[in-house]
């Protein structure tokens, strides 16, 4: 997977590796920027408040 | 901290491309599918690691940045409206109600908003409990049970080492006019989250059964989990009216 991704980037080692660089930073951005938040409700670690529901 | 995370995630997914073109091609496709399944393995646990970088890390991060702008507002209205002169600032409860002192817990102020939503909670602010039953506030004067609700961990983690709060420390509340001084007399470490007569006007489980002033502190625990939840209860020991230089009062200093 990580190979395939790694062959079909265009150009020299240093180039793939910026690239590669850039495309994990973008990665983790959605990553904390939509998918955790959207996550974090539907995990049972952080309801503080005591209710009858 | 995000830059070593990138760098680690970027070594991890670079390693396994680089070994490939040295093998030859005719892998069988049995282990291709492995080395698949294994990268996606590595993807998986990068990812929750990165999880919990964001909910232990981040979510603190942009929680106090969020509540430091918030209080400063606060401020900012409270200064427009010296203390003395009772404005249309002392009631403004939109973007906060005053400032929670409690020095067993942190060193700073935590922020105390209306209602104990995730969406309120997740600023890195105290909430002040609307459902299922009422906080009186004190600034009412009257006697009730002023209960607050903030997070354990993530978010500001405003109460984090509630733990650490003892029979007799100071909980103070700072309004744009009074200083609300509490003393801790009950703790509850372990309650089932459906236990809301902690919450009541006259908190039966604290032991007291007179109507008084009392205020109660709700949270999560064990640490970073919500399996119970943990209660402290104070009651009101003095107020303090609030000077022109805004000197805490003395279990604060």
């Amino acid at each position: 997977m990580y190979g395939w991704i790694w062959r079909h980037l265009p150009g020299n080692a240093w180039v793939k590796a910026l690239i590669s660089l850039v495309l994990a930073l973008a990665v983790v951005y959605v990553l904390f920027q939509y998918v955790f938040p959207w996550a974090e409700p539907l995990l049972p670690f952080n309801d503080v408040t005591v209710d009858n529901q | 901290m995000a830059a070593t995370t990138d760098t680690d995630h970027e070594e991890h997914t670079a390693a396994p491309g680089s070994a490939p073109p040295d093998r030859p091609r005719r892998r069988g496709r049995i282990a291709a599918a492995v080395s698949v399944l294994g990268e996606l393995l590595i993807t998986a646990g990068l990812v929750l690691g990165l999880f919990v970088v964001y909910s232990l890390w981040w979510t603190n991060v942009v929680a106090d940045r969020h509540a430091d702008r918030r209080g400063d507002e606060v401020r900012d209205t409270w200064a427009q409206d010296p203390p003395g002169r009772a404005g249309p600032g002392a009631l403004n409860t939109k973007d906060g109600i005053g400032f929670l002192h409690v020095p067993a817990l942190s060193k700073g102020e935590i922020l105390v908003e209306k209602g104990t939503s995730m969406k309120v909670l997740n600023d890195g602010v105290a909430g002040y409990y609307t459902d299922p039953v009422k906080a009186e506030l004190p600034m009412t004067g009257k006697k009730g049970n002023f209960s607050l609700a903030a997070h354990r961990d993530g978010h500001g983690a405003k109460f984090h080492r509630i733990d650490k709060l003892k029979k007799g420390d100071p909980i103070v509340f700072e309004t744009k006019d009074t200083w609300y001084v509490y003393k801790v007399y009950g703790i509850l470490p372990e309650t089932s989250k459906y236990n809301v007569e902690v919450l009541g006007d006259i908190p039966e489980e604290s032991g007291r059964k007179k109507p008084g002033h009392y205020i109660t502190l709700t949270t999560c625990t064990p640490v970073y989990t919500s399996r119970y939840r943990y209660i402290v209860w104070g009651e009101l020991v003095r107020t303090e009216k609030v000077d022109a230089e805004r000197t805490p009062p003395k279990e604060i200093r």
